[in-house]
């Protein structure tokens, strides 16, 4: 059936472009598929392609003594580095010795690229496609007339923002400089950190319009080769206008698309990247976004924070049993709460149970009611915190403080254990380390609260196994979401509510590095001495060498 | 995909059929009752009297300044002919549906347990499956079970949750009285070789005075709630009360008590020395001899001397040594005069025939059955009591030692 739908809407999008490619001939024919040899066609033609857009500038220069040869040098402003444009592009065109005699325009591409320009990537072109590409991308286009080719020097550069500390992803203890928007820069940060020829890099542009440069980033000897084919096979795969951020392309190869999961994990964060990439992860960058993907993802992944593997292993630990504690609360504590107070009061310490009884008197609305009232308020706050300006930030605050904290209770309209609950639960979904994770516990989280004011803890529970058997299901670039917990693997279960010390860490994870899984060589534990005695010897030797008297 | 669908499919059919704790309910929508108490009226019915906890004017002052204006309790009373029947009438005058899930104590009248016995009461409330068997029951002595439920009390504002909190602390503190929960008295009951004991409580004051909030504005209270005297049972009967020593003796030999005092007379002046029990373990061992059992009761009790006033020279181990046996006799004959007690009553509350039933099975099968009117009351008890003492608290010797020598 459902193969029968896919070939019906295939198509009728075949149809339609095949009529947009009807119609685009028409604006392609306005210039060929190759370079003409006079100067002013090639201009005109890149005018009209580019709708004499303001910033592409045109720059002419004559070079070469009897008969003098007009060239232009072509470049989107803004775009480009204006200093190399300046110094090691056009300078040198009006000044080199070279190019003030008499010279056949023949020659001229072959003078300008070995003796004139100074700069890193400088190739001939004939092909107008390739020549827009590289223009609109940033590099520099030099036209000879009366030659069929161009010159493209690369000369990409531009204003854009500088490393600085991640915001999303904080850490005490660790690298602070986290990614930027230019894929370049976020390559080399991951290659800074991993001095390795083994760490291989593939490229390729996507979205029809954009043209954005992703590439995917992975360790040979690592990585799986299965995965990094799959990985390619879904990128080719995609074809859309526009790819504006790493999300896109998430949302287009993950593996399950009816879940609130992530199952591929995004960081800012050029020390999570590398050390995921040791694990056999492979790395996808996108050009214009902090954000780099990384898969195959498991949900454990997601408690997990680079500073826990900087921090001694048993401090990490009692960290990550704290975070899981914080995941249920997010998930389950106002259902909890719902469930308690109206099906199983018995369960309440009998003082609590006065308490809150005692405080609800006034309240009209069943428990649920009273939640699902207290949880949107949080959810509204939430959602005007993050969107407003920041200058209308502290009206939020105080508005948000005033109505959930005191106008609320004494309007009778929630009672103040239920302001506690909705609170913990607020600050518990923020203190888990992976935004994703949280936001998708907060939306299953009203589920839980209908589950708990239908059937009590019975309901709970059983939605706690459907959540638990979803999770189950789902796969990560074929690799089952829930590993190394179900199917349990021992030797990666240190890595999971535990976190095993360093030394411990013999193997990679064995369904995400299928090959080389030997992490570390062995005794990697430090011990004290072996033996005191010698150590003290040594000391005495040493007293007696120096100068101690 | 279709396994999924059929999973989840039967997920929930399962959930029509194992609906478990279904009805919701409301904190606000229920009447929580604290206490229960039964009496009897002329008719002869059941009178049932419920505790309810107020929350508004027990969690005081939470919302807007309204608690704390009225008592912390309300009283409802019904009869009926039976618990259930007295439960259900008890609807027609209270407003919110009855919760027994933190009711906490039950209280039987004197009369109902000295005539009617307890053992036809307790089955409804073992049987509700909201009811908590951990329960603690308690007579009301002299009184009508529904005069100990109406008192208002201070300090601790629910009146059920005193009665509890003496019980804990005087049985901590004292050792003369004991906490017995519903699920304790019925499996006693069940046991052919020991007998009841309930802690009584008494109110002492105007029942009318009690009932009214001036009664906790008082910094003395008009009617006042307190425990008085253990009340043994036989076959389920109340036919005696125990107090003082005699009480002490019981919960002694039932190796409940943790701390307590005892005074020893000292150079022929009464009770000159006080001793504080810090810590005891009484055994109590049974042997048949020619089809003749014997009891043999072993206490081990270790504390502080904590008052003097005689002069007298702690220093000396001797004194200690002559102090210690001193105690050892006074433990040992507040012991012995309980059991005598006991024997008169023919009443085993210390479940000396359970403790030959489990050393000697076959034996005990023969004297089973006239236990209590026969066997019980010539049995032979040896009681053997250690008493020493670790420390004499801040002091040495008393400055009275100083004071005579001084003269």
């Amino acid at each position: 059936m459902f193969s029968f739908f896919n070939g019906k809407r295939q198509t009728k999008k075949n149809m339609k472009k095949e009529q947009n490619s009807s119609d685009q001939p028409n604006s392609n024919t306005k210039y060929p598929g190759y370079i003409d040899n006079t100067l002013s066609t090639n201009i005109d033609i890149i005018r009209k392609r580019t709708g004499n857009s303001s910033d592409i500038v045109f720059r002419s220069l004559k070079i070469g003594r009897n008969p003098e040869i007009k060239t232009a040098v072509v470049y989107v402003k803004g775009m480009v580095d204006s200093q190399s444009v300046n110094d090691f592009l056009i300078e040198p065109m009006m000044n080199n010795p070279a190019l003030q005699e008499k010279i056949i325009p023949q020659e001229v591409l072959t003078i300008i690229t070995e003796e004139v320009v100074a700069l890193g990537g400088v190739k001939p072109v004939n092909d107008w496609d390739e020549l827009f590409g590289s223009l609109m991308s940033g590099n520099t286009i030099i036209f000879i007339d009366g030659v069929s080719e161009a010159l493209i020097a690369s000369t990409q550069g531009g204003e854009r923002r500088s490393i600085q500390e991640s915001t999303t992803y904080v850490s005490v203890r660790g690298p602070k400089e986290a990614f930027t928007e230019s894929i370049e820069t976020n390559i080399a940060m991951v290659r800074r950190i991993i001095n390795n020829p083994d760490l291989w890099i593939e490229s390729m542009k996507l979205g029809k319009m954009t043209k954005t440069d992703v590439s995917v980033m992975y360790i040979n000897e690592i990585a799986d080769k299965e995965i990094v084919k799959e990985v390619h096979k879904r990128l080719k795969r995609i074809d859309l206008d526009g790819i504006l951020e790493s999300g896109y392309i998430e949302q287009l190869i993950e593996d399950q698309t009816l879940t609130t999961f992530p199952t591929l994990y995004h960081t800012d964060r050029p020390d999570a990247v590398a050390g995921n990439l040791l694990e056999g992860r492979i790395a996808i960058f996108v050009n214009g976004t902090p954000f780099v993907l990384l898969g195959p993802a498991v949900f454990i992944q997601f408690f997990q924070s680079v500073e826990d593997y900087y921090e001694r292993y048993d401090i990490a630990t009692a960290v990550r049993f704290l975070r899981i504690f914080i995941f249920f609360i997010s998930l389950i504590g106002p259902a909890v709460y719902i469930a308690i107070t109206t099906f199983h009061q018995e369960m309440i310490p009998t003082q609590l149970a006065i308490i809150i009884a005692a405080q609800r008197e006034s309240v009209p609305f069943p428990a649920f009611v009273e939640a699902l009232i207290m949880e949107i308020t949080f959810e509204i706050l939430r959602e005007a915190g993050v969107r407003m300006p920041k200058a209308v930030g502290s009206t939020i605050s105080i508005v948000g403080a005033l109505v959930i904290g005191q106008a609320a209770i004494q309007a009778g309209i929630v009672s103040p254990a239920m302001v506690i609950v909705v609170s913990i639960t607020a600050i518990a979904s923020f203190a888990t380390p992976s935004y994703a994770v949280a936001i998708s516990a907060r939306l299953i989280r009203f589920l839980f609260m209908i589950s708990a004011a239908t059937f009590g803890f019975y309901g709970l529970i059983l939605a706690l196994i459907m959540l638990l058997v979803h999770l189950c299901s789902l796969r990560s670039f074929g690799v089952p979401y829930m590993s190394p917990i179900a199917p349990f693997i021992p030797g990666e279960a240190g890595d999971t509510f535990v976190r095993k010390p360093v030394w411990a860490y013999k193997e990679r994870p064995r369904l995400i590095a299928t090959e080389n899984l030997i992490r570390e060589g062995k005794d990697q534990r430090p011990q004290p001495p072996a033996n005191r005695q010698i150590d003290n010897q040594n000391q005495n030797i040493k007293k007696g060498d120096q100068n101690e008297t | 995909m279709k396994r999924r669908w059929m999973f989840l499919f039967l997920m929930l059919i399962s959930l029509l059929f194992l609906s478990g704790c279904w009805s919701k309910k409301e904190l606000p929508e229920l009447a929580i009752i604290s206490a229960v108490g039964i009496d009897k009226n002329e008719e002869g019915k059941f009178v049932k009297t419920h505790q309810f906890i107020n929350p508004n004017n027990v969690a005081g002052g939470l919302q807007g300044g309204g608690g704390g204006q009225g008592p912390s309790v309300s009283v409802y009373t019904s009869t009926g002919d039976n618990i259930l029947e007295a439960h259900f009438r008890a609807s027609t005058k209270v407003s919110r549906r009855l919760y027994h899930s933190h009711a906490n104590l039950l209280v039987i009248s004197e009369e109902v347990a000295r005539e009617e016995g307890i053992q036809d009461i307790l089955d409804a409330f073992e049987r509700d499956p909201e009811i908590r068997t951990t329960m603690t029951i308690v007579i009301a002595k002299g009184r009508k079970a529904g005069d100990i439920i109406t008192s208002l009390t201070s300090i601790d504002r629910i009146p059920a949750e005193k009665v509890n909190k003496t019980l804990e602390t005087t049985e901590k503190m004292f050792g003369e009285h004991i906490k017995v929960s519903i699920q304790e008295s019925i499996s006693i009951l069940e046991s052919s070789g020991r007998e009841l004991v309930i802690t009584g409580f008494r109110q002492k004051g105007d029942s009318e005075k009690g009932k009214k909030l001036e009664n906790i504005q008082n910094s003395e209270l008009d009617a006042t709630l307190e425990a008085d005297g253990l009340a043994i049972f036989k076959e389920g009967k109340l036919i005696d009360w125990f107090h003082d020593e005699d009480a002490r003796g019981v919960v002694w030999i039932l190796d409940k008590v943790k701390e307590t005092n005892v005074n020893i007379d000292w150079e022929k002046k009464k009770d000159a020395i006080a001793y504080q029990v810090i810590r005891q373990k009484t055994k109590v061992s049974a042997d048949v001899k020619n089809g003749k059992p014997a009891i043999t009761i072993h206490v081990r009790a270790e504390g502080d001397i904590r008052e003097v006033v005689v002069p007298v020279d702690l220093t000396d181990p001797k004194v200690i040594a002559n102090i210690e046996k001193g105690l050892g006799k006074e433990i040992e004959k507040e012991l012995k005069d309980s059991i005598n007690l006991a024997q008169k009553n023919k009443s085993d509350i210390f479940g000396f025939g359970e403790t030959v039933q489990r050393s000697y099975p076959d034996a005990w099968r023969k004297m089973k059955n006239n236990w209590h009117d026969v066997t019980f009351p010539d049995l032979k008890v040896n009681v053997k009591v250690e008493a020493f003492i670790r420390r004499t608290g801040l002091r040495t010797n008393s400055y009275l030692s100083q004071m005579e020598i001084n003269r």
